[in-house]
């Protein structure tokens, strides 16, 4: 352990995430084996020192951001250590650290240039089955050098995530170090709930007995709301999404999914709001007319950019050089969807297309006011458009900044039910509006789930800004959503989830870190306030 | 108006094979695209017929599947698309090319302006569109980014050299090829593929275009492609090593050409 008076001035990026909140620690480590995390952790709980585990900081909720304590940083695990092929079923799963990042994972998979050295005989046959650029990982949050662990500790989640689900739905085994130093090997399938109690048996043989919270989970798309519950879970949801409060990941073991052979965007402009809300139901298959045909269209992808995100973006492509490549906004597009379809072949996907087409003529859309994108040089234009929106906002936080240097980005997270879409919208618009704020609104419209992005020209407004949050997360916990859909609870949304779910509840979250982190040091203050207990 | 656009089809990827006896490009089984640069003649065409009106056909010379790509052209928003396509055409060096182009323009008939890509980025020559304009005996422009106005009689632009900009005045009917910065290519939309996936494309052969045989393909070549090769690039690093008198003094030699 690296232990020193300067340690601010040396290593104040790790007291940093990409929340933009600054904290403080005492030291810092770089653990370079399963073996050198126990130690490290047995170090910490004979100090009764609080422990932060960092992937690679790319956090947006304050998660990896310390306050006070040890930290151990993962990002010297960086290894893909094995794969695995199922010839019966044709799955595909890597073996990784923790700190392998997202963008070394897909570099590996599109050139089959993992190095092999280390890995077992059986790892190594298993890439005999691979072919170059034919897997990938499914989860693509837009930040592509987040780690695979920190990715697994929010239950990390992206546009794609409309099709292939979240982290969660591609991890087939966890290691995980408990805060004593113990591991539980945690395989899917393996160590299933019943009726709400569970039974776990760590490395060394001890059995953590263990009864699940009463609270339900909101029935949205994407959730990382506090943990995962369910009466009959598989045990190993309970650690992905867990903002590393349960314990630390050391090794995991992720699907891969196949490429098609054809994949698709669309982005279609139409001339309002409401009526851009109906082409996502349609988008999603939702009946929103009589006479409808069934859509077969399948997207992997259903996006969002609101009159005002597309506004931004025509004045930045005017007077900004960077985003002048980007194609031309006419000024009768008022809002847009993005469609993404992969399938096995472009007629495949042309059929849907078609229907799209008249559909968005039936709902008083013109089909001509679409881009279509079906080649890769193409698409590409497509993502760099939706890229241009979180850009813009960040580069107009920038020049709030130069007014009041605590004014930071403030971005919405939640999600709601299916049947809340219009309403939420309804929600958002007034409540702008009323408080005289000005916003963009853009996101994973497909899964409820859009990121509100108010642009506070000074101190004042920042401060509704963040005070208008509060509301929502109350407002959108009685609508039955999520108060974080993807970037975790964290530090910063511990109120958030407060309008979620009760002081019982939270507290019923409380005894089931105690039950594997018993004196509370694993990323303390993360999910819910730390409170003492009187075991300590 | 009528506007005609030339538009080539070309490998889609830098690993361009080439067949090893006739050293021309194997364009089957390489998935292939509209030549970039004839993206923006493209573009260029349809931004005039929305200003002014116009009718727009694109031309091309090239094997029977670039037909695929002419369609792709109509969902870009051209109207009408001809194909010449014909064994006899094949192997055509820029000369034979721009003969062959010559008697698809002929069959289209009267015209205001043809518009061509700068340059291809297989062939890579740029003497198509102005060997073409010679072909036809009208004037040409190269290197054309903007087109300022357009009148029956006349065509003001701007052309791009080394120096900066050009503005000129061209009398039509007239060819131009044109350079990226001219626009920025739209994408097609869901209706104009639509549009795309019903037309109908014209093939031509060499019959049917009257081509005089002794003017196309390898046979109206007077280029013949002998060898193609990767230039190697010759980098000699000479390390020179001791104390630092020593090292200048090797490198003062070295200079004066008293060492090699
Ligand atoms: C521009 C931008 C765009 C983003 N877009 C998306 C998006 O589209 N979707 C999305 O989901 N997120 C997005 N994020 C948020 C962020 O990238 C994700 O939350 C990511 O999962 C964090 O990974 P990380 O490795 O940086 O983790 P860190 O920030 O280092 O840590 C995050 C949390 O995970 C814990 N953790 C890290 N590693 C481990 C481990 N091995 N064991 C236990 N706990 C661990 C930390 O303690 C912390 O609680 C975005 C962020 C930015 C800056
Ligand atoms: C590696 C290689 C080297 C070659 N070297 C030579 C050489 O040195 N001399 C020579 O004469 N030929 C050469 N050729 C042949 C040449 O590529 C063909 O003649 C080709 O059809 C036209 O030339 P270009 O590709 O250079 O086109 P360019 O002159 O660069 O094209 C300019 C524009 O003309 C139009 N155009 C060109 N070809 C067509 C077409 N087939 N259909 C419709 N529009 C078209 C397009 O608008 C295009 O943007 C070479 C070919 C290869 C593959």
């Amino acid at each position: 352990m690296e232990n020193n008076n300067t340690f601010a001035e040396m290593y104040s990026e790790y007291l940093r995430d990409e929340s933009r909140q600054t904290g403080m620690a005492e030291s810092i480590s770089f653990p370079k084996t399963e073996e050198e995390i126990i130690s490290d952790l047995k170090k910490c709980v004979y100090k009764n020192m609080e422990i932060t585990t960092q992937g690679a900081r790319t956090g947006l909720a304050a998660s990896a951001v310390p306050f006070g304590g040890h930290i151990i940083n993962l990002s010297k695990m960086n290894k893909v250590t094995g794969a695995r092929y199922e010839k019966e079923s044709g799955r595909f799963f890597l073996k990784v650290q923790p700190g392998v990042l997202l963008t070394e994972v897909r570099k590996y998979l599109t050139n089959k240039s993992f190095v092999t050295l280390d890995w077992d005989e059986q790892s190594r046959e298993a890439l005999n089955y691979m072919e170059k650029n034919q897997w990938f990982y499914s989860t693509d949050p837009t930040e592509i050098s987040a780690s695979i662990g920190g990715m697994t500790a929010c239950n990390a989640s992206g546009a794609k995530s409309f099709r292939y689900g979240s982290t969660r739905d591609h991890v087939e085994s966890l290691r995980v170090v408990l805060a004593d130093g113990d591991i539980l090997s945690l395989r899917r399938g393996q160590c299933m709930a019943r009726d709400g109690h569970f039974e776990l048996v760590t490395e060394s043989g001890r059995t953590i007995k263990g009864e699940l919270p009463k609270y339900k989970m909101p029935h949205v798309r994407k959730n990382t709301s506090g943990y995962y519950n369910k009466p009959h879970m598989d045990m190993i949801d309970l650690f992905i999404g867990a903002d590393g409060t349960l314990g630390i990941i050391s090794e995991i073991e992720i699907e891969l999914s196949k490429k098609q052979a054809a994949n698709w965007g669309v982005t279609v402009f139409m001339p309002d709001e409401d009526k851009a809300l109906d082409l996502v139901r349609v988008a999603r298959g939702e009946k929103v007319f009589e006479d409808m045909e069934a859509l077969s269209l399948k997207p992997s992808a259903i996006e969002f950019f609101s009159h005002n995100a597309l506004e931004m973006l025509k004045v930045q492509q005017k007077t900004n050089s960077a985003f002048a490549s980007i194609q031309e906004i006419k000024d009768v597009y008022h809002t847009a969807v993005y469609i993404e379809i992969e399938n096995d072949s472009d007629d495949e996907i042309w059929k849907g297309i078609d229907c799209l087409g008249t559909c968005i003529e039936k709902l008083g859309g013109d089909e001509d006011a679409t881009w279509v994108a079906n080649n890769p040089t193409s698409l590409e234009k497509l993502h760099s458009f939706r890229h241009a929106c979180p850009e813009c906002v960040n580069m107009q936080i920038d020049i709030a900044k130069k007014t009041d240097s605590r004014i930071t980005k403030l971005g919405t997270d939640m999600s709601v039910p299916d049947d809340k879409l219009k309403e939420v919208m309804k929600m958002y618009n007034e409540d702008i509006k009323k408080n005289n704020l000005h916003a963009v609104i853009f996101g994973h419209v497909g899964n409820n789930h859009l990121h509100v992005n108010t642009i506070p020209r000074n101190m004042e407004e920042y401060k509704r800004g963040k005070e208008l949050y509060l509301t929502w997360a109350e407002k959108i916990a009685a609508m039955g959503g999520a108060v974080s859909a993807e970037h975790g609870v964290g530090k910063l949304k511990v109120p958030f989830l407060q309008k979620m779910y009760s002081k019982e509840e939270l507290d019923e979250m409380r005894s089931l870190k105690k039950l594997f982190d018993h004196t509370q040091l694993l990323n303390r203050g993360a999910v819910f306030p730390f409170e003492k207990g009187e075991d300590i | 108006m009528k506007i005609i656009v030339c538009i080539k089809q070309v490998p889609g990827t830098n690993e361009v094979k080439m067949d090893p006896t006739t050293n021309t490009i194997i364009r089957e089984n390489v998935a292939s695209i509209i030549n970039p640069f004839d993206t923006y003649a493209i573009e260029e065409a349809v931004r005039i017929k929305e200003r002014y009106g116009a009718e727009i056909y694109g031309l091309s010379m090239g094997i029977p599947a670039a037909s695929e790509m002419l369609r792709e052209a109509i969902s870009l928003k051209i109207d009408k698309a001809m194909l010449l396509t014909d064994r006899k055409f094949a192997g055509a060096d820029t000369l034979a090319t721009s003969y062959a182009l010559s008697r698809g323009v002929e069959k289209i008939g009267a015209y205001d302006l043809i518009i061509c890509g700068k340059q291809a980025t297989d062939g890579d020559t740029a003497q198509v569109g102005p060997s073409l304009a010679k072909t036809l005996g009208i004037a040409y422009a190269t290197d054309i980014s903007k087109i300022i106005e357009l009148n029956y009689g006349f065509m003001r632009c701007m052309k791009i050299t080394d120096d900066g900009y050009e503005e000129i005045e061209i009398k039509l009917p007239a060819l131009i090829t044109v350079v990226k910065e001219i626009n920025m290519p739209r994408l097609p939309s869901i209706k104009s593929m639509r549009n795309a996936k019903s037309a109908e494309i014209e093939i031509v052969t060499s019959k049917d275009a009257a081509a005089d045989e002794n003017r196309t393909g390898l046979k109206g070549s007077p280029t013949q492609v002998r060898k193609t090769f990767v230039p190697v690039h010759d980098v000699n690093s000479i390390y020179i090593s001791g104390s630092t008198e020593e090292q200048s003094k090797k490198l003062a030699e070295i200079l004066l050409g008293k060492e090699s």
